[in-house]
């Protein structure tokens, strides 16, 4: 037993942001409406510090709060991805929520409830404390995603993620429940131990329901329904949000569930995932083609692209940790870049989502131009951007452990999906110009190109994100 | 065997008793009471809502507002009962948990006042 | 100063082609002229020098080309009497084109262009004559067929040069093809493409023979062959002449010079240049005599009928070079440079003084729509005559001494072959009909009354380049600028007294003493002078009658020819229609071509490899990606109903499959 002082070191981000939020919440009630501006400030400094405390906090591997919670390499490496897509959803999100008019304090205050969620969630080591957090998050989600309530298409992205939603938390606590009666233990380490001799039916359901649950929250085939209308209805920003941060949590603690609960049957799991993964990628691949909403398009594109990062899981080796890792980051970066420029297609003040609205951008504004086809590029695995090396190192995974097939399915697919990437950059540069987009804040315009110097430079120096994987794979093995 | 079931005499006993009070109680209106029934009389709930109608009517919001501010303190309740039952196992750790606790609540409490939410107009 | 010769030509053409537009037309007309003016002008140096005097034959390595394996190809200028002799003809005969076509072409606005690619045109020529091993020579040879293809397209407005361009561009591939083989099969012969390596081995290879599709074959005569095909489609010889009379779409000064004097004479110096290896085998110099006599005769039976000026003068052009490879094909390989050397200037003459002509009547070429034209362009008219006098051997002009010379040769050699025999008796009446057309340009062109007036029909007729506003005004017949006339004039002097100058040297007493040894010798130049003096006479007589002919059906009695072409419409049409051979071509190989690049286009690559590749594919992909888009109904209980599904067929998967 850990004094609580030790317990809380590890779980400091946590803390901060729990308090943070708390805090926050009496600011903007005793402030009123006025404080937003301030309170998205604060929020944005407490997730920086969150994640400053990662960055200096402690590098050993701790379970505490009774073996609920674990701290080590991979959750504080995931940690970090999701804290970066906190912070530059609300900074995305700022000059949007003011110009739509829901400017409102609560907005930052359910992000970092949010995202207190997701760090809980992928430090979990229990199923307990992995409802708990998944709850957190996604309770937190289903509100931003309706946020704009007076617009008839968040409200009912809000309401359709809201059920769905709730159904899959159910099936997730079935799932769980399965799943404690057969192997007698909620906590990780507990439930592998149980299942040293081999699987049980029983047990293999309760993956079932559970895997299910949880492949809800990475929006991956068959349990992605809710993704294009969710994604399309939900304010700019708030898809963003949807894109980066709780796929980063739900990827993490699917990992960690599978690598230290069920290490012992793998061959089960592994069928899920694979199929999850292939339909995945085939879905994404296919059905954005005939897309002509943007965000609808990005959704089918994070549909696709969770099948990729799948594509390592079902290695589950050491190098599939790694290439999930690696894919997570880098997926991570670009998706953010090209949410900044989705967010900055405004014309004349008017916030516009069709592909055909892009047209000739390449000649009202170069530079953006520029970062959404260089974005585009790395999304579809083109090199040396490093959408590329992030499928090189998922495939790479997948080819050492022996899935070949799946990585040859996975490499085809991924040429399926470049055509609705390149014809972005089509529209971009060969179409006739539409109208301009208004220019954008300075802060979007900073985070396409930052996005986009680092998909490009990546191939460079790519030693600390490819360090910072392997160092996060070691956790498991 | 005859010795088990009579372990279960007494809640025979209530059981029959019960039905009898209660069967009285519903017969005894028919015989004795004075009647004068209209529509809302004979409807089954009075709540203010047709009983018989479309379910996707619209009705205050309010109402969901302040039972689900109710659940909330309500669980709170709930939830303080087992502590203070347990008070003197779990230590500080269990009382300076359950202040944790009460003060989220507390800050909820705030808000949702601040914001009107306890405001019926 | 043998490197200055060759590439002067260059350094003009890439003057012309890189800065020729920054220059101006009239800066480049200027340069280009006066390099190959140079160039000429030293040519004749080495003329005098190699051939007339006593010069070494020298052959300097300019730098090595490939070396790969056993193959080793070196860039070198070879100067000898052969080359001298064609030095001076290329130079010659394409320096006093560069002048003409100043004046000829004064009213294009692509001057500069024009006399680059004449430039790269004389360059690649001197190339091929300079080579000193079959792949230079190659070289040289796809040198010069390029310029023609560009030249001939010169006018790539007008469709009809396009489609004349590209015909001769493929015909001449069939003829490149077995050259190239050729080359190919003397290489693995002799292991090598050097000329001095190739004839030192060759004796010693004879009676050798090869395997050809599991016929054994003479090695030398396989060779030999193959090699005479690349020459037959440079020179326009019988059954790969086609191209030669479409190549008229060009502008006049290049059928001067490279559809008359220059180019199609390529084949016969390359035969020359081999002939030890066409000395050892019989067999292929049957053929070239077969050949060479059957292209006299048919192309001078096409010449018969034909109306445009410049054609006339291209089948007679096509004539002219079966006569050089009868010359060839009997062993006279002397006789036949000379009468390559000869016609260069009064074919060259002939062309000039047809564009003459055509630039006196604007750009008219029917000669029916001619007449009377001795009158309005007196000196272009005299010209004409002399090189016409030229062409029909009127006695003590050059034709009569290369020409007759050839007949006779043939004559000598029909002792010993029927092949060469043929070869008299076609050349003898390819004479008679040489005469015939040519004086009845003539007669149709100078003679007469103006059929029309210069007028609107002969203009419209002809959509050629701009000259609609070039204030000629009234469109009367004029005569050509000195710029024009001066090459005349030259190449008169050429018609008139090269045959009488040069004799003695090329197949006189001087011979020996004159080639040197760079054309295989034999008995013929000595057998030729014992043949019984009526032979001698007979070219004369057939010149006299087919004048005679002419001036009867032409001048005396006007409209003898359409009568007797009424008469015999069955011959008229055919000859008329060049033997039908665009025809026979068309059906035998462009139409199957044609069809079969059309199966392997929309059957092949449409069908099969776009159906089942990209456009397959891409349609399926639209396909799936409409239904995967169908899937989305926007319904929640549809989503919900998906997920329940998927974790249904999951547990049924394992259900049904167990658990490992």
């Amino acid at each position: 037993m850990y004094p609580l002082s030790f317990s809380i070191a590890h779980a400091l981000p946590e803390t901060i942001l729990a308090v943070g939020a708390l805090l926050l919440i009496l600011v903007g009630a005793i402030r009123g409406e006025k404080s937003a501006p301030l309170v998205a400030e604060l929020a944005i400094g407490l997730l920086t510090l969150a994640l400053v405390v990662i960055f200096i906090g402690a590098k050993t591997t701790a379970t505490v709060f009774d073996g609920a919670f674990i701290d080590d390499q991979f959750a504080r490496y995931m940690k970090a991805l999701v804290l970066i897509g906190s912070i530059v959803t609300l900074i995305l999100s700022r000059d949007f929520l003011r110009r739509e008019n829901i400017d409102q304090f609560e907005f930052p205050v359910l992000v970092m409830l949010s995202t207190l969620g997701m760090l809980m969630l992928t430090s979990a080591n229990s199923l307990i404390s992995l409802y708990l957090g998944l709850e957190l998050m996604s309770l937190a989600l289903y509100v931003v995603a309706s946020f704009h309530r007076d617009n008839l298409k968040a409200s009912e992205a809000g309401l359709k993620y809201f059920v769905l939603g709730a159904l899959s938390s159910g099936m997730l606590l079935y799932g769980a429940s399965l799943i404690y009666g057969y192997a007698g233990s909620v906590s990780f380490p507990g439930i592998a131990a149980a299942l040293k001799s081999g699987p049980a039916i029983g047990v293999v359901f309760g993956l079932v329901f559970l895997l299910a649950g949880l492949a809800f929250k990475m929006s991956t085939v068959p349990f992605h329904m809710w993704t294009p209308d969710v994604y399309e209805g939900a304010p700019t920003p708030v898809t963003a949000f949807f894109a980066s941060a709780p796929k980063m949590a739900a990827v993490a603690i699917t990992l960690r569930t599978v690598m230290v609960a069920f290490p012992n049957i793998t061959h089960e799991w592994r069928q899920i995932v694979m199929f999850i993964s292939v339909a995945s990628m085939a879905l994404g691949s296919f059905a954005a083609i005939g897309q002509t909403n943007i965000k609808r398009l990005m959704a089918y594109s994070s549909i696709g692209h969770m099948g990729f990062a799948l594509v390592g899981l079902a290695a589950a080796n050491a190098a599939g940790v790694e290439g999930v890792a690696i894919y997570l980051a880098i997926y991570l970066v670009t998706t953010l870049g090209v949410f900044a420029a989705i967010v900055a297609m405004r014309v004349q003040g008017r916030s516009v989502e069709n592909i055909s609205d892009l047209a000739g951008l390449s000649r009202t504004d170069g530079w953006m131009a520029f970062f959404m086809a260089m974005l585009m590029f790395s999304l579809a695995g083109i090199p040396p951007m490093a959408g590329f090396f992030a499928k090189y190192y998922a495939f790479l995974a997948a080819v050492q452990a022996g899935l070949t097939p799946l990585a040859v399915i996975g490499v085809l697919l991924s040429t399926v999906a470049a055509f609705y990437y390149l014809r972005i950059v089509k529209v971009m540069y060969f179409d006739e110009a539409a109208p301009a987009f208004d220019r954008a804040p300075f802060a979007v315009r900073a985070v396409c190109a930052v996005a986009t110097a680092l998909v490009f430079c990546f191939w460079v120096y790519p030693a600390p994100i490819v360090e910072a994987a392997t160092n996060a794979a070691r956790a498991f093995f | 065997m005859p010795g088990f079931l009579e372990q279960y005499l007494a809640l025979v006993i209530f059981a029959a008793l019960s039905a009898v009070i209660a069967i009285a109680l519903l017969v005894a209106p028919f015989l004795l009471a004075y009647k004068s029934p209209d529509t809302e009389k004979l409807s089954a709930y009075e709540c203010g809502f047709e009983a018989f109608d479309d379910a996707r009517m619209k009705f205050d919001i309010r109402f969901y507002l302040v039972s689900l501010l109710f659940i909330i303190f309500d669980l709170e309740v709930a939830f303080l009962f087992p502590w203070a039952v347990a008070f003197h196992d779990v230590g500080w750790l269990g009382f300076w948990s359950m202040m944790v606790f009460l003060g989220v609540l507390t800050i909820g409490f705030v808000y949702e006042w601040k914001k009107g939410a306890l405001e019926w107009d | 100063m043998y490197q200055s010769i060759v590439f002067l030509p260059l350094l003009g053409f890439l003057i012309a082609g890189f800065s020729g537009n920054r220059l101006g037309a009239r800066a480049t007309e200027i340069i280009t002229t006066g390099l190959l003016f140079v160039s000429g002008v030293l040519s004749w140096a080495v003329f005098a020098d190699i051939g007339l005097g006593h010069g070494q034959a020298s052959a300097p390595i300019l730098s090595n080309w490939i070396t790969s394996g056993g193959l080793r190809v070196d860039w070198a200028l070879r100067i000898d009497s052969l080359t001298a002799v064609m030095l001076v003809v290329v130079t010659s005969v394409s320096s006093l084109v560069h002048l003409y076509s100043i004046g000829y072409m004064h009213e294009d606005p692509s001057r500069p262009r024009f006399f680059g690619y004449l430039s790269l045109f004389t360059f690649a020529m001197l190339m091929l004559v300079t080579a000193d091993n079959l792949v230079q020579m190659f070289f040289g040879w796809e040198g010069v067929g390029l310029a023609s293809y560009l030249l001939i397209g010169f006018w790539y407005e007008k469709p009809s040069a396009c489609a004349a361009a590209i015909k001769a561009f493929v015909v001449n591939r069939v003829g490149d093809f077995g050259f190239a083989l050729g080359i190919f099969l003397v290489f693995v012969l002799t292991g090598s493409v050097s000329f001095d390596a190739i004839f030192a081995a060759a004796p010693g290879l004879a009676h050798k023979s090869v395997s050809v599709f599991g016929f054994e074959w003479d090695a030398w005569t396989i060779t030999c062959l193959l090699l005479f095909m690349g020459a037959m489609g440079k020179s326009a010889q019988f059954l790969l002449h086609t191209w030669l009379p479409d190549a008229m779409e060009g502008p006049t000064p290049v059928s001067a010079l490279i559809h008359a004097a220059t180019m199609v004479t390529a084949g016969v110096f390359m035969v020359a240049r081999l002939s030890p290896l066409f000395e050892l085998s019989p067999v292929a110099q049957g053929f070239v005599v077969v050949i060479g006599a059957t292209t006299a005769i048919f192309a001078a039976t096409v010449g018969l009928v034909q109306n445009d000026i410049k054609r006339v003068i291209a089948y007679s052009t096509c004539s002219q070079l079966g006569y050089m490879f009868v010359a060839l094909g009997v062993g006279g390989y002397a006789i036949g440079i000379f009468h390559l050397f000869t016609h260069a200037f009064f074919k060259a003459l002939l062309f000039l003084g047809a564009g003459s002509v055509i630039h006196a009547m604007h750009h008219e070429q029917d000669m029916r729509n001619m007449g009377g034209l001795r009158k309005d362009i007196p000196f272009t008219f005299w010209m004409m005559t002399i090189g016409t006098l030229a062409l029909t051997g009127f006695p003590f002009t050059a034709g009569y001494y290369s020409k007759d010379a050839i007949i006779e040769s043939a004559y000598a050699a029909g002792a010993h072959s029927s092949a060469a025999t043929y070869g008299f008796l076609m050349t003898l009446l390819a004479a008679g009909l040489t005469s015939f057309y040519s004086w009845r340009l003539v007669f149709m062109t100078f003679f007469g009354s103006r059929h029309v007036t210069a007028d609107e029909h002969g203009h419209a007729a002809n959509d050629d380049h701009a000259h609609d506003d070039h204030g000629h005004g009234g469109h009367t017949p004029h005569e050509s600028p000195l710029v024009m006339l001066i090459p005349l004039a030259t190449l008169a002097l050429g018609a008139l007294f090269a045959g009488l100058a040069f004799s003695g040297d090329f197949i006189g007493h001087r011979f020996d003493e004159f080639w040197k040894g760079t054309v295989a010798e034999n008995h013929i130049m000595h057998a030729m002078h014992e043949i019984p003096g009526y032979v001698g006479y007979l070219p004369t007589v057939l010149m006299i009658v087919g004048f005679l002919v002419a001036l009867w059906f032409y001048i005396l009695a006007p409209g003898t020819a359409d009568r007797l072409a009424r008469a015999n419409p069955v011959l008229y049409r055919f000859l008329l229609n060049k033997w039908y051979f665009d025809e026979l071509y068309d059906v035998l190989f462009v139409r199957p071509a044609f069809w079969l690049g059309r199966l392997f286009w929309k059957g092949g690559d449409g069908r099969v490899i776009d159906g089942l590749g990209p456009d397959g594919v891409s349609a399926r992909v639209i396909d799936i990606a409409r239904g995967a888009a169908r899937l989305q109904t926007g319904y929640l209980y549809h989503y919900a109903f998906a997920m329940l599904i998927g974790v249904a067929a999951f547990i049924t998967w394992y259900l049904l499959g167990g658990v490992r």
